[in-house]
């Protein structure tokens, strides 16, 4: 039954994956473990001191918690209030599925516009959102140019966006949910807040799982925000490990260092995910 | 019913910081320029200048950007669905060695985002001498991980009886995928296409890596490029850029949303 059919069906996507993700991952370790210059030359082996060079960098430490920071931060909050909002939209109401796709609109939008649109809300001069605080006795907040308020600005921003994303995931894992455990609890009297904790959640949990691990890789590249409203300021209190890649890359032209960040990065990403189905497999 | 009240006034509340942002934009673009910046804000316009629109779309080559961005999302959707169908068929109904490592292969690529691969890509493609061309933005995205995983599923689902009787009527191999596998599957074949349609058409980052010429310049850069430019002068100009940036995906969201809603809703549910 074996013939040469489907691997010759499989060959332009193998090839396609070989090419952009899978031997990349190969060049970034040969590149960092060089000194490559502008032109096409590998330049002279240096082995591992791009490593040792980036882990003495305090602004590497700095980036690298601060990006652990945006994640672990963004994606609990935007997973708890998609999680809400799916628990509210899987009841029998009226007009519930304009209230859907109204919340999944941001979903939708360019990256670019989405900051341009956030760059004037949160501006320092005219902006709406410091206005609307004004007139209830809040503000005016540093949005963007105070260093220690830079980072949740993006967050808030980031959490308008994906919000949506989450929230249609959670809806199509409630109402995948066996609705008889559901129905029973509730003739059984148990109240809508320990039925949550002690059913739903608990039955959610295979829908909780995969939708972190997409959270956590989408957030890990976040890159257009950053690049488009703070360049990583005010004084790299908004750098972040792939705005930190590209501009060591494509500022400062040190391609084997970029290199370097963009592995360290992708080691933090296996941990994290493999820390989160430990933990979720249990 | 009181349940009932409380949900409805918390879902209309979340409306409020929902909806607000996309009223700013459409209304600062309407705003001449004096009414942009006022000490009690405007929230109606009282003299719309339409023309901001006009002025918006001559101050880049925003025509080109246009095109462009058609071309390339065109491109990458019309590959990545065939190169998935192809992929996804010899995944679902054939037997041979190898295919759940080879499955497993293309799933893996999804924890490998170009955001990690992208200086190791550069450095490619500027050696292949293909920086500024339609084919460095289009070929890292030449296959999906993604469509190849969905269109799996739904090829799956299809009866082996629906094969064998295919195949008595003479209809086998390709003609199979073609004439019976993807016409069966077609709710998950559109919802996979929309999701790709709206991820490249917004996709900020690669362009950004691969272009510096308007001549291949899309319109997330186009529109970035202005946002550089802009900040802190004509907003209402940029709000204008803004919307005609993201109109043609608002739009295939409206009239499409069943599907998009759909899409999700098949791939959360297999989580």
């Amino acid at each position: 039954m074996t013939s040469a059919r489907p691997y010759l069906y499989l060959a332009p996507t193998l090839a396609v994956l070989a090419a952009f993700t899978y031997f990349p991952l190969a060049r970034l370790a040969e590149l960092s473990l060089h000194a490559p210059g502008i032109g096409t030359s590998l330049g002279p082996w240096i082995g591992f001191s791009a490593y040792s060079t980036l882990f003495a960098n305090p602004l590497f430490w700095r980036v690298a918690g601060q990006t652990l920071l945006y994640v672990f931060a963004s994606v609990p909050i935007a997973m708890a209030i998609a999680l809400a909002l799916a628990l509210l939209l899987d009841q029998p109401l009226r007009g519930v599925g304009v209230f859907r796709v109204l919340y999944y609109t941001p979903v939708v939008m360019p990256t670019v516009a989405v900051a341009a649109l956030a760059l004037w809300m949160f501006n320092a001069n005219g902006g709406i959102i410091d206005y609307l605080l004004h007139a209830i006795g809040i503000g005016p907040v540093p949005w963007l140019v105070d260093g220690a308020w830079a980072l949740p600005t993006l967050m808030i921003v980031a959490v308008w966006k994906n919000v949506g994303y989450y929230m249609i995931i959670y809806l199509a894992g409630l109402q995948s949910l066996p609705r008889a455990v559901l129905d029973a609890a509730r003739l059984d009297g148990a109240r809508p807040i320990a039925r949550f904790f002690t059913i739903t959640l608990p039955l959610l949990r295979p829908t909780t799982f995969f939708l972190a691990v997409v959270a956590l890789i989408g957030s890990f590249q976040v890159f257009d925000f950053v690049n488009l409203m703070t360049q990583g300021g005010p004084s790299n209190a908004t750098n972040v490990l792939v705005y930190f890649a590209y501009q060591n890359g494509f500022e400062y032209v040190q391609l084997g260092m970029a290199a370097a960040i963009s592995l360290v990065m992708f080691a933090m990403v296996l941990m994290i995910l493999g820390a989160l189905a430990w933990a979720f497999n249990r | 019913m009181i349940r009932r009240c409380a949900s409805y006034a918390v879902l209309v509340a979340g409306l409020i910081p929902l909806l607000l942002p996309f009223y700013w934009m459409a209304l600062t673009s309407l705003k001449p320029k004096r009414e942009v910046f006022t000490a009690v804000p405007q929230w109606w316009p009282a003299h719309p200048a339409w023309d901001n629109y006009r002025s918006a779309w001559v101050a880049e080559p925003f025509a080109g950007f246009f095109f462009n961005s058609i071309v390339v999302t065109a491109s990458i959707v019309a590959l990545q669905l065939a190169l998935a169908s192809l992929a996804a068929f010899a995944l679902s109904r054939f037997e041979f060695r190898g295919r759940s490592l080879i499955f497993w292969i293309i799933v893996a690529a999804l924890i490998v985002p170009v955001q990690i691969t992208f200086i190791a890509n550069f450095m490619t493609l500027a050696h292949l001498g293909l920086l500024n061309t339609y084919a460095a933005l289009v070929a890292p995205y030449a296959a999906s991980a993604f469509g190849t995983f969905l269109l799996r599923q739904a090829f799956a689902a299809v009866p082996r009886q629906l094969e064998d009787a295919a195949r008595l009527d003479g209809c086998s191999g390709l003609a199979f995928l073609w004439h019976v596998l993807l016409p069966l599957s077609r709710p998950t074949v559109l919802a996979f296409a929309l999701v790709a349609v709206v991820t490249h058409w917004n996709d900020y980052f690669w362009p950004l890596i691969v272009t510096n010429n308007n001549a291949v310049r899309t319109l997330p850069i186009g529109l970035g490029m202005f946002v550089g430019q802009e900040v802190t002068t004509d907003w209402n100009l940029l709000m204008a850029a803004s919307i005609f940036v993201s109109a043609p995906m608002l739009l295939l969201f409206f009239l499409m949303q069943r599907h998009f809603v759909q899409s999700q809703l098949r791939t959360g549910s297999r989580g």
